[in-house]
């Protein structure tokens, strides 16, 4: 019998969306219309919500983490009957993953992109100039120093 | 009726061809778009939430207040930037704690997150403050023989606590706007699939999009409609990786719905931008200048 790590569940806790895990009991009415369950053997998030009870830190929160292949479809916030939304759950396990630096890459990249610029996706030449086609204004200028104030802690 | 348009990151750079569809259309429907300045990006509901959710809150509120401070409504345009928005403004207008949290970090730029506005997705607008009926008035060419599948995907409908459209199981919303304008629509087995973009896997994402152009494709569908840019980077761009992986031939045309409505209010194909997507939309100008020749 696996000790539970409650460590781990009280960081969860105080993380948003990461409380209701505690309501979780295990039904798996939100594994059955899970695009990345039914796409991946290895994906199930009723599991991801007992390795969440048990304080498998490691699992969930190590190098490669099952929680990056859900497609954040929000099925399982509809499915689930006790309000764990357990799709928030995983986001507040990846938010302790970027903490750890586990986080997928792709993650890092695109935040920042958006800390640079305060976008997801670069302005180019060609941008412009497909704009300028179609009738377009200039993109707006985004405030970076107001940005910046709020990236902080 | 006036709005704050909101067009966010990937529309604005990389898919300008919806923005001119959303402004031209909209302006046919007697909507009237305020454009405000500040805006960042929403921030993005799946990378830069999956970093700080309170972080994100506070950007996300940032961008809200900018539309409080002028008293519009954001009107959304893509499915990412409308689940943010949404998200943002239930939880900050229903759990004063946080509400308290975000605000002492929006002080230090002198903001103040109030709670008097509304964040919809576009359609949302056309259904409920335009109506079908006036949809349906715009139209000059009605796309009779087009057959077109819907593609919903997961953010205008879910959280459906949040978001508050329809019925997430079996919505009619497009339904309806893609019958307004005379479409024909068909209906396939993936057509509730989720487009798989977030998915940080390879393999995953490109199975779900196989399996939903396959799908599709045996429909009989002309094409596929939808009203999020980021599933339309999936299937559109997408399609063309895929066909090659698997050696078959997966294309058919993606639009977004705002040009197949300019279509039928008599805009060209090169006025809603179809020259820039990946997929060839020959075929269906081609069927709809025969039904109206
Ligand atoms: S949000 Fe994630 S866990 Fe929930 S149903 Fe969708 S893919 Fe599965
Ligand atoms: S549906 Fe809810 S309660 Fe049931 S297993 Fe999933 S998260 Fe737990």
């Amino acid at each position: 019998m696996k000790s539970i790590n409650y460590k781990f569940r009280e960081k969860l806790n105080s993380t948003i969306g990461g409380e209701a895990h505690n309501f979780c009991y295990q039904c798996g009415a939100c594994v059955g219309d899970c695009p990345a369950a039914m796409y991946s053997p290895d994906f199930n998030p009723r599991e991801i919500l007992l390795q969440a009870i048990l304080g498998d830190e490691k699992t969930l929160t190590g190098e490669n983490s099952p929680i990056w292949n859900c497609t954040n479809c929000y099925t399982c916030y509809e499915r689930c009957p006790q309000a764990v939304r357990p799709v928030e759950v995983i986001i507040a396990l990846k938010n302790i993953c970027y903490q750890k630096m586990t986080a997928a890459p792709e993650v890092r990249e695109i935040v920042d992109s958006v800390k640079a610029t305060g976008r997801t996706v670069k302005i180019t030449s060609l941008s412009d100039r497909r704009r300028k086609e179609l009738g377009l204004k200039e993109v707006k200028i985004v405030p970076m120093e107001e940005l910046r104030e709020l990236f902080e802690q | 009726m006036k709005y704050a348009p909101f067009f966010g990151c990937m529309i604005t750079v990389k898919y300008p061809q919806m923005e001119a569809a959303v402004r031209k259309t909209a302006q046919n429907l007697g909507m009237e778009f305020v454009d405000l300045d500040g805006f960042s990006c929403c921030p993005d509901p799946i990378y830069f939430k999956a970093t700080d959710k309170l972080v994100w809150l506070t950007i996300a509120a940032r961008n809200i207040c900018i539309a409080e401070e002028a008293g519009f409504d954001l009107v959304t345009m893509c499915s990412g930037c409308t689940a943010t928005l949404s998200e943002a403004n239930f939880h900050l207008s229903n759990e004063p704690e946080l509400k308290e949290k975000v605000n002492k970090r929006l002080k230090k730029i002198g903001k103040e997150y109030k709670g008097t506005i509304s964040v919809r997705h576009i359609v949302t607008v056309l259904r409920d403050d335009v109506g079908i009926e006036k949809v349906k008035k715009s139209v000059r060419r009605p796309l009779n023989d087009i057959k077109v599948g819907i593609h919903y995907g997961c953010h205008l409908l879910k959280p459906s606590e949040i978001m508050r459209v329809d019925d997430p199981d079996y919505p009619t919303i497009l339904e309806k706007l893609f019958s307004a304008i005379g479409a024909q629509i068909v209906h396939h087995d993936k057509q509730a699939l989720c487009c798989g973009k977030a998915c940080m896997s390879e393999e995953i994402p490109e199975r779900m999009t196989y399996d939903v152009l396959t799908s599709l494709k045996k429909s009989g569908a002309d094409c596929m409609g939808l009203i999020c840019p980021t599933c339309f980077d999936e299937f559109d761009l997408g399609q063309i990786k895929l066909s090659r992986k698997f050696n078959q031939d997966l294309t058919i045309p993606i639009l977004y719905y705002f040009q197949f409505l300019g279509l039928a209010q008599g805009l060209s194909p090169q006025e809603v931008g179809l020259h820039l997507h990946k997929t060839k939309t020959d075929e269906i100008i081609r069927k709809l200048n025969n039904s109206h020749s």
